[in-house]
């Protein structure tokens, strides 16, 4: 099958490692997949195209914003491929009721911009797809979308020593609420007790200034100070292509995720790059949603109010955790490699 | 006719100000004319989302914006058979790629969309595409200026060019407030812009405040330093130097008002324009304000457009020499505004325009490419 994936390229965000790897193994598996635009060397390796036509469907994956895709790519997009041949992954749950979570993480600020995107949505493709195993919506099918590569295991140098004892990947998007809240508090009783703890990511180190514009305060809410008085480095974010190893300069990394999509069970490519990485994953769910994604073995890597305890117990004893992070991975090559993510998407997209 | 427009409305940009025209003297002349979408917060022109009436749907297009969302876009694509969807393309963007010093009609990096892109996704939406020049380069693209002049938009009217030019020159006491301004946004202009205020240095006092209306006159803009385009330069120390005020742009119903408040308007054509010949609603609208255009544009743009009487409103080279003449003899100057006013009215006005888009609909009709016949719908 030939699939296009239409969506917006970011170095360092958003799907792009999902979409490399669709790329990569649907051609092991005699799938031609590419990327809708230019070739382009920060994207290394990956296949892209303008050439609509030339390909079965098209999949538009969309995540928090529709503001690249503009009226002029859409009518040539639209008119040239018959929306039965058009799909939409609604990465970030968009596609749902108006869900606010806690009072604070939310999908549509209002019923308006809500109607909005469904009727974007309706008009785009046909199928609605989520990444998640059970969608609120009838319209919406789920697809899992995102996988593990094991391929792209960074093995361990053998001496053990690391940068960082703890580090953090992803932006400072939906994030305080749960490192303001429940991660630092643990970090200020046990620093002393730990190494060096890096972020890296993107508004780590300030708001940005269209936030306050955009209604979006909440979603950027930072205390710099705070870090800083936990010494708590902050990093750049790093291009797609570096984010396991960027894990892998820590002895443990730490998962978490936007509560709206916890909210909604919907996977990120996060689940599973981190499980690539030469480090041990502690994972800010519950011990069921853990379980869920990564088998048994991933209940006793969920910090699920037990983050002192966990923290200095994986410091402490790293090898019982090494065995659990393998047993994940056995778990995952079975259940959530690409291939199978590949076989599922052709046949939803067949269906 | 039933006309629906199509465009990303901006009120301190592009071609709003034609279309404003289109709609009020469209209504004048028996048509009905409306903007797609809900109604635009600031512009207050009548809109549509039925478009079904409609008998055509014209999408002016300069950006990609201008191309409607989803689910609007797919309304128009859905509703209005192709063979009524009309492209008025005023940046000539449905071209090979085009350098001209450092303009161009397509940057991807600057919106995202290649050449292919434009080009395909113009002929994905229609077969008529118009650009605003009388010298298309591709034969598949007619010719249609789209853009006009308004006689009855002309600020202030004069029986004779000896009355213009006291009233112009403040001999009754009304001074206007500038000697020259500009009005347009910093964008593809100070290559032109730059030797033209060089000139004017050593006539500043004569002159008299000189004012530039628009965006990204007080500095370049960062996105244009990191994007490196130098498509927005500016030298501060060069406008300071000459006396010359910047202010922000203004919206454009304003901006006929502003430009008479000098005694000279100079017109400029970006590079890409003066390439492909294309017009703007400046070319016209100019000569509406109660000022002295200075056509800042090749002696062939000028010759078809504004007539020959046109001629000594253009400096050439000697800006200066020109100006110190028309400050010195006035009268023979507003001689040649008033006869290229009366060149515009007869050969440029809207009326005219909605005559030339007509002969061009039904010639199209003739040939099959489009239909008056609104019975036919799909997306095609």
């Amino acid at each position: 099958m030939k699939i296009l994936l239409v969506m917006e390229r970011r170095v360092n965000a958003g799907s792009i490692q999902a979409a490399a790897n669709y790329v990569r193994v649907g051609a092991e598996m005699g799938h031609e997949i590419a990327v809708y635009g230019r070739s382009d060397p920060a994207f290394p390796h990956l296949r892209c195209s303008i050439d609509v036509e030339r390909f079965d469907y098209v999949l538009f994956i969309v995540e928090s914003r529709l503001d690249w895709m503009t009226g002029l790519n859409l009518s040539r997009i639209v008119v040239r491929v018959p929306r039965s041949r058009r799909a939409v992954l609604d990465a970030d749950g968009m596609y749902n009721r108006v869900v606010v979570v806690n009072g604070y993480d939310r999908n549509h600020p209002s019923e308006r911009d809500r109607e909005r995107w469904l009727g974007f949505y309706d008009e785009l493709g046909d199928r609605v797809l989520q990444p998640t195993p059970e969608p609120l919506e009838s319209r919406v099918s789920p697809l899992l979308f995102y996988g593990y590569d094991p391929a792209s295991r960074v093995a361990g140098n053998g001496d053990g020593a690391k940068r960082f004892d703890i580090v953090h990947v992803g932006h400072n998007w939906w994030r305080w609420q749960e490192v303001g809240n429940h991660l630092l508090p643990s970090i200020e009783r046990l620093r002393s007790r730990i190494g060096k703890i890096g972020f890296l990511g993107l508004w780590w180190d300030a708001t940005p200034p269209w936030a306050a514009r955009l209604g979006l305060e909440a979603a950027f809410q930072l205390d710099l100070e705070r870090l800083r008085r936990l010494d708590i480095e902050v990093h750049p974010p790093v291009p797609y292509l570096e984010v396991i190893p960027a894990m892998s300069m820590g002895r443990i990394n730490l998962m978490t995720q936007r509560p709206l999509l916890r909210h909604l069970g919907l996977t990120t490519s996060k689940y599973f790059e981190i499980f690539c990485a030469d480090t041990i994953p502690l994972l800010m769910l519950t011990a069921s949603e853990a379980e869920r994604v990564y088998g048994a073995a991933g209940r006793e890597l969920a910090l699920d109010g037990n983050l002192d305890q966990k923290l200095i117990d994986v410091l402490d004893r790293p090898a019982v955790y090494q065995e659990l992070v393998e047993e994940v991975r056995g778990h995952l090559l079975a259940h959530h490699s690409y291939r199978r993510r590949v076989q599922e998407l052709v046949s939803a997209l067949a269906d | 006719m039933k006309f629906l427009f199509v465009n990303d409305l901006a009120r301190f940009a592009r071609s709003t100000y034609t279309i404003a025209k289109y709609v009020e003297i469209g209504r004048e002349l028996g048509h009905e004319i409306a903007v797609f979408g809900e109604q635009h917060p600031e512009v207050r022109l009548p809109h549509s989302l039925d478009v079904k009436k409609f008998d055509f749907a014209l999408f002016v297009v300069h950006i990609p914006s201008d191309f409607p969302d989803l689910p609007y876009l797919a309304r128009l694509l859905d509703e209005i058979p192709k063979e009524r969807r009309v492209i008025i393309d005023c940046l000539g963007r449905f071209n090979d790629t085009v350098r001209v010093e450092r303009d161009f009609n397509h940057l991807e990096k600057l919106d995202g969309h290649q050449d292919r892109e434009w080009v395909e996704g113009f002929q994905a939406v229609s077969d008529l595409i118009l650009q605003p020049t009388p010298r298309p380069l591709r034969s598949d693209v007619r010719p249609f200026l789209f853009h006009a002049f308004d006689p009855a938009a002309v600020l202030r009217s004069y029986q004779s060019p000896q009355e213009a030019a006291r009233v112009w020159a403040g001999s009754n006491g009304n001074a206007k407030r500038y000697g020259l301004v500009y009005v347009g946004n910093n964008w593809q202009r100070w290559t032109q812009m730059r030797p033209f205020l060089e000139n004017l240095e050593p006539l500043r006092e004569e002159i008299g405040p000189m004012l530039i209306a628009g965006w990204d006159w007080d500095r370049r803009p960062q996105w244009d330093i990191e994007l490196g385009l130098h498509a927005a330069d500016v030298d501060r120390a060069l406008l300071a130097r000459v006396g010359v005020e910047t202010q922000e742009a203004v919206p454009f119903d304003t901006v006929t008002p502003l430009m008479s408040q000098a005694r000279f308007s100079p017109i400029f054509h970006r590079p890409l324009f003066n390439h492909l010949s294309l017009v703007t609603n400046r070319t016209f609208e100019t000569f509406c304000a109660d000022t002295i255009p200075l056509l800042m544009l090749p002696e062939d743009v000028v010759d078809s457009i504004y007539g020959a009487d046109a001629r000594p409103l253009v400096p050439c080279d000697d800006v200066a020499g020109r100006l110190k003449d028309m400050l010195r003899r006035p009268e023979f100057y507003w001689e040649a505004v008033m006869r290229t006013r009366a060149h515009l009215a007869q050969h440029h006005s809207f009326q005219q325009r909605f005559k030339e888009l007509t002969s061009i609909l039904a010639d199209e009709e003739r040939a099959g490419v489009v239909t008056t016949d609104n019975r036919t719908h799909g997306r095609s």
